[in-house]
């Protein structure tokens, strides 16, 4: 350990020491000085650590092909002295399928409740299909389709009648409203329970059912805050499968989860954030390249590990 | 607006009323449970009370316990509320739908207390054209329960803050503006309670005596009373309760 190290760690900003102390799995309180940080690091890290981090620039460049669908400038959510997303800036490509994972209390939900209209962002814009969200809402609701972390469905109403409300409301027509729900409710099994009122189902039947009422509108971009939440490890394949298979059809899918082998498996790219901020993006295979790792998981905890550790 | 969302939504409301065992209670057999206990309690003679004066009485406490079931069920809903604001459905097709289904509410309790209390002996002076009326002043008044229930789900964080909160607007509309004997001071009070205005509506028309001014005046200021209540109960709701 030299005054070299000790000096170049104090130039750096205090995210750029926390992102040290994760690839080296050492444990920060974040409430530690600076000072403090760096007196720990320099004891345990070496030159190379610091380079490659140092290499890395603090926001990921993003690399497009094609048309952009979602683009989020500068987003920022406060709720108080919380900060629930800092700055996030963003690209979604039509036909995607973009994942957006972090630890609990990321940003991961309150992200997605600003694209979808239910809160309205501190600073920042998105613009969905080339309508903004805090001016145009109205044309973005016409092409969404929202599926909320908890289920929420009319209880005392049967599936079909959840399902044509949301229809109705989204102006389909009658037969292809008949139409789309046969055939919704068939792919995720819930036809020979879709008289019973919803009040009676299970965790696993309401997930698929909160999940149907978002497609049911045919929309161009699904937002699927963790679908599969809940769901026993059959029902949750089998609703990846179908997931997967809305890629066919051209939609934008943006996904959050916890289930990191589901993200894996799914998306075309990966968007990592922490704190509110993007701290990593990439396809599934960069990430792993980028931080040899054997599956995305290990990208996961290598970034957040931190977080976790802690316990937060 | 477009009928096929408003349609879909008063549909589920009267859905939600048949199909919710709390509703169903709250909103129709309790106006019929009260139509029967009242009618049998105070309608004696001896009381110094009428059964025409106890019968309007009774329809009020029909539609204010709609505050109740409307602040309740915001206040359960807010979930939902929130997936709902995600769809192309607006504001004013949200709110409609509540309107009319609670005034389509109010009008069911209006006919089940006048007929439980016509088996029981109530025989209003008024022609069907009466009771026509007063289906629809009573029709207009819930808007004012609809407005109050909003505005009970806005300072309420759960359904059960939600029923405890609608007292504040239920008890004094009770108590002050229907049959309850009143002194000289509260009857000053009752002139600011909005049922005391439908209650001496409904008395003047089954009395068979709404062809006057009093009526009229009572018929303007419930209806400029539920309307402001209701524009109230709505901005407060939409500023500060579908968080």
């Amino acid at each position: 350990m030299s005054a070299n190290i000790k000096s170049v760690l104090e130039g750096l900003n205090k995210k750029e020491l926390f992102e040290i102390a994760n690839q080296n799995k050492i444990i920060i309180p974040n409430s530690w000085s600076k000072l403090l940080i760096v007196e720990l690091l320099a004891l345990n890290v070496s030159a190379d650590n610091i380079q490659r981090i140092k290499a890395k620039p603090s926001e990921p460049k993003i690399q497009f092909e094609g048309s952009s669908t979602i683009i989020i400038k500068d987003l920022v959510k406060k709720f108080e002295d919380v900060t629930a997303v800092d700055n996030l800036s963003l690209e979604i490509m039509e036909g995607e399928l973009f994942s957006l994972l972090g630890p609990n209390g990321a940003g991961k939900t309150t992200t997605i409740n600003i694209l979808n209209g239910v809160m309205k962002p501190t600073k920042g814009t998105a613009i969905i299909a080339g309508f903004d969200v805090t001016k145009n809402l109205d044309e973005v609701k016409k092409i969404i389709g929202s599926c909320p972390q908890e289920a929420a469905v009319f209880k005392f109403l049967n599936a079909r009648e959840n399902i044509e409300l949301f229809g109705k409301l989204h102006s389909v027509s009658k037969n292809e409203l008949k139409e789309r729900t046969d055939t919704l409710l068939e792919l995720l099994g819930l036809t020979e329970v879709s008289k019973r009122k919803a009040g009676g189902y299970s965790g696993g039947m309401l997930r698929k059912l909160n999940l149907i009422i978002a497609l049911i509108s045919d929309p161009k971009i699904a937002f699927l805050d963790e679908p599969t939440v809940g769901m026993d490890a059959r029902a949750r394949r089998k609703t990846w499968e179908f997931i997967g298979s809305l890629k066919k059809e051209n939609k934008t899918i943006i996904l959050t989860t916890h289930y990191i082998e589901e993200a894996e498996a799914l998306s075309d790219r990966v968007g990592i954030i922490d704190y509110g901020k993007l701290v990593e993006l990439g396809t599934p295979k960069e990430l792993m390249e980028r931080y040899k790792a054997k599956n995305l998981e290990e990208v996961f905890l290598n970034i957040t590990g931190r977080r976790i550790l802690e316990g937060i | 607006m477009k009928m096929q969302a408003l349609g879909a939504l008063v549909n589920v409301e009267l859905k939600k009323l048949i199909r919710h065992p709390v509703n169903l209670f709250m909103n129709l057999l309790f106006p019929a449970l009260l139509t029967v206990v009242f009618m049998f309690t105070f309608s004696d003679p001896e009381l110094g009370m009428s059964i025409n004066s106890v019968v309007p009485g009774l329809v009020v406490y029909a539609v204010i316990f709609l505050i109740m079931t409307v602040a309740q069920s915001f206040s359960s809903e807010r979930k939902l509320l929130r997936r709902l604001n995600t769809t192309p459905m607006t504001s004013t097709e949200f709110i409609g739908s509540q309107i009319i289904s609670n005034m389509i509410i109010a009008m069911v309790q209006v006919v089940i207390v006048l007929f439980l209390a016509y088996l029981l002996g109530f025989r209003p002076e008024s022609s069907f054209e009466g009771i026509f009326l007063s289906l629809l002043v009573t029709a207009i008044f819930a808007l004012s329960s609809v407005g109050l229930g909003l505005i009970t789900a806005t300072i309420s964080k759960n359904p059960e803050m939600g029923v405890g909160f609608s007292f504040l607007f239920i008890l004094p509309q009770m108590f002050f503006g229907t049959f309850m004997p009143l002194s000289s001071s509260t009857q000053e009070i009752a002139k600011f309670v909005p049922s005391h205005y439908l209650f001496d509506a409904l008395k003047l028309i089954f009395e068979g005596n709404w062809m006057n001014t009093n009526f009229f005046l009572d018929l303007v200021v419930i209806s400029i009373v539920s309307i402001l209540v209701v524009l109230m109960g709505i901005v407060l709701f939409e500023k500060y309760g579908s968080r």
